[in-house]
């Protein structure tokens, strides 16, 4: 066979494979929409400039390929069609990097309503912690971590009193409310990421990093770690489920506060006086 | 095999010149010795090795949560009673950029063929350099007895200490290498491997010539340099 | 960049003819300036051992790195088959944890990018091709050139051992991100991490020392004639390549180091305040991140000291075999120039979700992106070097094909990942994977394999078999193709790299059926490989003879004095240039090809362009 026809086959199957992939990207449910957009668009773009070049050189194949009498032409270089073909170039990579840019400057700049929800990541599992009546986080610090302040808490934060504590892999969000996602990690890096939400960022042990996103799906939906973090990392799963406004109302006033937690503790363990001093 | 000069080349001036010279055939350096220009690349690359280094430097500086000790009192000497700052560093200082002087001179006079004088300044350079080890070495003694370690320091944050060991350390390295090179080709040039065209080394076929003092040269004027920055990052800062 | 590409009297300049000053000879002269460095004397070895284990000549150091790169290749393949058994059917080698799934997964990337094929580019080709091609008896210093050869050497011992240790090898991926790489959590955190480190650093400075050499032997040691814009891209392509190497280089190196000091003396650079198990350990204060920038400041311009010699290399086979000049030289010399430089302004293209200033986001996709025009025009000159060729359809042609086709595809799931907004949902995932492994994994092999099989005549005296390195590339090129072209979907889907098992992610069943069949490919692929060893053992024993200058080149690593070439390579009289290594197919001219020694008074009544 001809190896002409058998790189043909390639493209068409590439193209194929391409338009009636059984496996493509999960329905999306939040309003990073844009991103998925671009995608698509580079998907057109750079898939037009695969298949040409490809089968411009499949031609070439067919074309000339050895005869003993022929001689290839001599033509060292060709000015114009180089501009040609710099300018065109130039052209097709502004057209795709100018809406990636826009959608990452939506990206980074988060919107004022959002609610903010603290991710704390581990060795190996989640941990979530959302705000109070103030609507602010307490500040934390990782060496205020232990049994009674699982999320490190600095103690004379007065905003830290009323916050909402997970101890779950497993969080509600209200659906159509943009959440900011601040990230913490107590140990090495790892990634918030739900597939459906398009979004992620990594937790960096020692800072605090954000993304956002706004859900616009009820559903519930599985968080896996992107960024490998040790021999757990395929396991460290968790999960979200996003609910209407009522739901959600619910499912947060059955949720435990931090001052909850201290007085519950100091019930309990009636010896421990360490935290009922201060 | 000394920087040669080249019969019937003539450049025109300007950037043409220069874009037909650094084009040509056979050389794009033309006259300079193949280790010169070894020499300088490898430099181009070491640059490199000590600019991450102080990069990291800064942004570890810039990045912890303690403060960074006062540099003025921790390397200060105390002299009949007194606290010089930085007294200890400015002798070394002085030292080693003293040594970049004889290593000048010895290249000078290597290129003259005065033997006796080239080979006397290789030497003093490298006493120059061996000096400025044993002061660093009682200067990191001096630290040590005060408790500061690489990883802890009783001034400040504990990167003042891992920065200062690890990175006056790997220039001191360099130094020391420098200062064995030192006394090597010290004894190559009393011992006139580089008079009457050259002896052989071992396994190679080249051969020996007053250039190699130039390439050493360079290298330690390079160290010197960096040691300015070193100086400049850590002591005044 | 089309300034540069304007200036094109100071390129005519730069041709024999002019060249010395005096005024401009006829075309049909001869003239070639004198000698401006006296020739070199070599040491020839005597001894079984200096002759073949501690030898100088840059061809058997090439041949020695060849070697031993493909040494760890194979190991890294066999790396590449346990990962995709577990993948492909979970459970099915038994022995196979997590943590080992991990230390195969780090050795693998690691032995792949740097012991594998940089190594086997820059060692390998460079040793063997630069001093024949620019037309030197060898390299500058060859004792260095030696002892780059055994610190490699000692480089993979010492990588190697690492798989001996208490602990096992370290399993941090090849990123090596802290604070992870040297904590508990990760397998080989103890001995097998340091081991790596020394290794890298071993391996660094045994590079520069090689590195030095080829870009001296480049710069000052050409023969008479040789212009830089006559050299083979090739030459081009390597040279920039170990430029960009002894520049990113020293930041792998310092990372090193500082991370073996976190490790063993308990520094901070790269830790932040831990708790682990409840305790708080006593590490604070440093920074992930800088290590992260440390990395890609090398990692990133290393993708393209593997990628750019695989540029030269191909142009020149694509221009023997299809007997036509390389279309557009000068563009491809800038571009591969340019690549090199901007390659060192776009490092951070792999930390978008690394959780750096996102501002620098928007810098580092712009220059990203930039990148891809000067890419774009080497492939459309390949391309166009087809074009009105007289192609033969050889093996050495298929490899390049199979270059062609599989380093656009992975080029433009670059533009993907560059993107930085499109990379957000991408990144981390498979798609990574299928694009990385594409782009620098499968294209520069498929250079290497044609490479091989190009070169081989001069290097043996003999033609590898066609008919087993036909068979040899479809399976290779279908193998590799439908391992990588399917995982990108993966990606969409949203399945993690890194990921030892997927359990029920209900995404995830979905694919099962297409990891299984990415698998049985990789199995293929991977025995694919020993056809070409048969080939190589058989043609070493019954193969073709194939004389001199065999497919008709112009370069001059076919003009040597005898056939396998001897240490000096060029016999009495080293050779004169006159003219670029293009010259194919010249109208007017008696055969299709016109080498580089080839004087203009032998080819008066050619069109031949000036060069
Ligand atoms: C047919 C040959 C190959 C197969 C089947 C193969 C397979 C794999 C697999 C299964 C992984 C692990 C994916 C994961 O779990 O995240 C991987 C990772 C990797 N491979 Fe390959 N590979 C091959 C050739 C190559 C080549 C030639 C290169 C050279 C560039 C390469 C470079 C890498 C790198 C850098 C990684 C990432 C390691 C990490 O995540 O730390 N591979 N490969
Ligand atoms: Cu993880
Ligand atoms: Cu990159």
């Amino acid at each position: 066979m001809h190896p002409g026809i058998i790189f043909f086959l390639v493209i068409l199957g590439s193209v194929l494979f391409h338009i009636f992939t059984p496996w493509y990207w999960t329905d999306i449910a939040s309003n990073w929409g844009g991103m998925d957009d671009t995608i698509t668009l580079t998907f057109w773009v750079g898939g037009g400039v695969f298949v040409a070049v490809c089968l411009f050189m499949t031609y070439c194949v067919f074309k000339f390929s050895y005869k003993e009498n022929r001689k290839a032409e001599y033509k060292p270089e060709d000015k114009k069609l180089e501009k040609i073909l710099t300018w065109a170039t130039t052209l097709g990579v502004i057209a795709l990097l100018a809406p990636g840019l826009i959608i990452w400057n939506q990206y980074v700049t988060v919107p004022k309503n959002a609610l903010e929800v603290d991710v704390m990541a581990w060795q190996w599992g989640w941990q979530y912690r959302l705000p109070g009546k103030d609507g602010k986080l307490g500040t934390t610090q990782v060496i205020n971590i232990n049994d009674e302040n699982p999320f490190g808490i600095n103690l004379d934060d007065p905003y830290g009193k009323d916050d909402v504590m997970i101890q779950s892999d497993a969080i509600n969000l209200e659906n159509n409310r943009p959440v900011k996602i601040l990230l913490r990690s107590v140990d090495v890096l790892h990634n918030w990421y739900v597939p459906q939400f398009r979004a992620k960022m990594d937790a960096v042990p020692g800072v605090v990093t954000f993304y956002w996103f706004e859900p616009n799906k009820t559903g519930e939906y599985e968080v896996l770690c992107a960024e490998y973090c040790g021999v757990g990392h395929y396991a460290m799963r968790g999960s979200v489920l996003v609910q209407n406004e009522q739901d959600y109302a619910t499912w947060l006033g059955e949720q435990e506060t931090f001052s909850d937690l201290i007085a519950k503790q100091q019930n309990l363990v009636i010896g421990d006086t360490k935290l009922a001093k201060k | 095999m000394s920087d040669p000069q080249i019969e019937g080349l003539q450049l025109k001036p300007g950037f043409k010149g220069m874009s037909e010279d650094t084009g040509s055939d056979q050389t794009m350096f033309k006259g300079v010795h193949w280790g010169k220009a070894m020499m300088w690349i490898f430099l181009l690359s070491d640059t490199f090795v000590f600019s991450c280094f102080l990069i990291s430097y800064m942004k570890g500086r810039g990045s912890t949560l303690v403060d960074w000790p006062y540099p003025s009192e921790v390397f200060a000497l105390h002299v009949g009673g007194v606290s010089v700052p930085l007294l200890l560093i400015a002798i070394m200082t002085f030292v080693l950029i003293t040594s970049s002087g004889t290593m000048a001179l010895a290249v000078k006079y290597g290129y003259e063929k005065n033997r006796k004088m080239c080979g006397w300044l290789v030497l003093a350079t490298a006493l120059g350099g061996l000096t400025f080890v044993g002061m660093q070495a009682f200067e990191w003694t001096k630290l040590i007895e005060e408790g500061v370690r690489p990883w802890e320091n009783p001034f400040g944050a504990a990167q003042f200490g891992s920065f200062f060991f690890m990175i006056t350390g790997f220039h001191g390295t360099h130094v020391s290498i420098g200062v064995i090179f030192l006394f090597i080709y010290a004894y190559k040039v009393f011992a006139g491997h580089y008079e009457n065209g050259g002896k052989r080394g071992w396994f190679t076929t080249m051969k020996g010539d007053y250039v190699e003092i130039e390439i050493l040269g360079l290298y330690w004027h390079f160290v010197d340099l960096v040691w300015v920055f070193i100086f400049a990052f850590f002591y005044l800062w | 960049m089309s300034d540069e590409y304007d200036n094109n009297k100071s390129y005519q300049a730069q041709s024999s003819e002019t060249m010395g000053g005096s005024a401009p000879a006829s075309p049909d002269m001869d003239y070639v300036r004198p000698a401006e460095t006296p020739d070199q004397e070599l040491y020839h070895g005597h001894s079984f051992i200096t002759k073949w284990v501690f030898c100088q000549d840059a061809k058997v150091i090439g041949v020695q790195y060849f070697l031993t790169a493909v040494f760890t290749g194979i190991v890294g393949l066999i790396l590449s088959w346990l990962m995709r058994l577990q993948l492909g059917f979970p459970g099915a080698a038994g022995f196979m944890t997590a943590e080992h799934y991990y230390q195969f997964v780090t050795m693998h990337g690691m032995i792949m990018v740097v012991y594998f094929l940089t190594a086997l580019f820059l060692g390998g080709f460079g040793n063997y091709l630069i001093p024949l091609m620019v037309g030197a008896r060898d390299m500058v210093f060859p004792y260095v050139n030696m002892i780059s050869f055994w610190m490699f050497f000692i480089a993979v011992a010492v990588l190697m051992a690492s798989f001996f240790v208490p602990g096992g090898p370290t399993g941090a991926g090849w990123t090596l991100y802290p604070p992870q790489t040297i904590l508990p959590g990760t397998p080989g955190a103890g001995m097998g991490i340091l081991l790596m480190l020394v290794s890298l650093s071993l391996f660094v400075i045994g590079f520069t020392m090689g590195g030095l050499n080829y870009l001296i032997t480049i710069l000052q040691a050409r023969t008479r004639g040789m212009t830089l814009m006559r050299m083979p891209l090739t030459v081009w392509g390597i040279f920039t390549a170990t430029v960009l190497a002894m520049l990113a280089f020293p930041a792998l190196l310092v990372s090193a180091i500082m991370m073996t000091l976190d490790k063993i003396l308990g520094t901070s650079f790269f830790m932040p305040t831990i708790l682990q198990a409840g305790e708080v350990l006593e590490y604070g204060g440093g920074s992930p991140i800088l290590f992260q920038h440390l990395f890609w400041f090398f990692g990133h311009p290393e993708v393209y000291i593997v990628a750019l010699p695989a540029f030269g290399i191909v142009s020149d086979l694509i221009s023997v075999h299809s007997r036509k000049n390389i279309f557009g030289y000068r563009m491809m010399v800038w571009a591969i120039v340019g690549i090199g430089a901007l390659s060192f302004f776009v490092w951070a293209h792999h930390m978008y979700v690394s959780g750096m200033n996102p501002w620098f986001g928007f810098f580092f996709a712009t220059t990203t992106l930039i990148i891809a025009v000067p890419t774009a025009m080497k492939v459309y000159n390949w391309i166009l070097t087809l074009w009105r060729g007289n192609i033969r359809l050889n093996t050495v042609m298929l490899w390049c094909l199979g270059f062609i086709v599989t380093f656009v595809n992975g080029g433009i799931t670059g533009i993907f990942l560059g993107n930085v907004s499109v990379d957000v949902p991408l990144s981390d995932t498979y798609f990574v994977i299928a694009h990385f492994h594409m782009v620098m994994g499968i294209a520069p092999l498929m250079v290497i394999m044609g490479a091989v099989y190009h070169w081989f005549p001069l290097v043996s005296g003999k033609f590898l078999d066609e008919k087993l390195g036909k068979w040899h590339f479809w399976l290779t090129f279908l193998g590799a193709y439908s391992i990588y072209f399917p995982m990108h979907y993966l990606g969409f889907i949203g399945v993690p790299r890194r990921y030892f098992e997927m359990y029920d992610s209900p995404y995830m069943t979905s694919a099962v059926g297409m990891n299984e069949f990415i698998s049985m490919a990789a199995f293929i692929v991977g025995a694919a490989q020993f056809i070409l060893i048969y080939n190589i053992i058989r043609t070493l024993k019954v193969g073709k003879k194939a004389g001199q200058n065999p497919w008709k080149a112009n370069s001059l690593e076919w003009l040597t004095s005898t056939v396998p070439p001897e240490h000096g390579n060029f016999g009495e009289r080293l050779p004169v240039v006159h003219r670029w290594p293009y010259d194919f197919s010249v109208p007017g001219a008696k055969d299709d090809f016109i080498t580089q020694t080839t004087p203009p008074s032998e080819v008066v009544h050619t069109e031949v362009e000036k060069t």
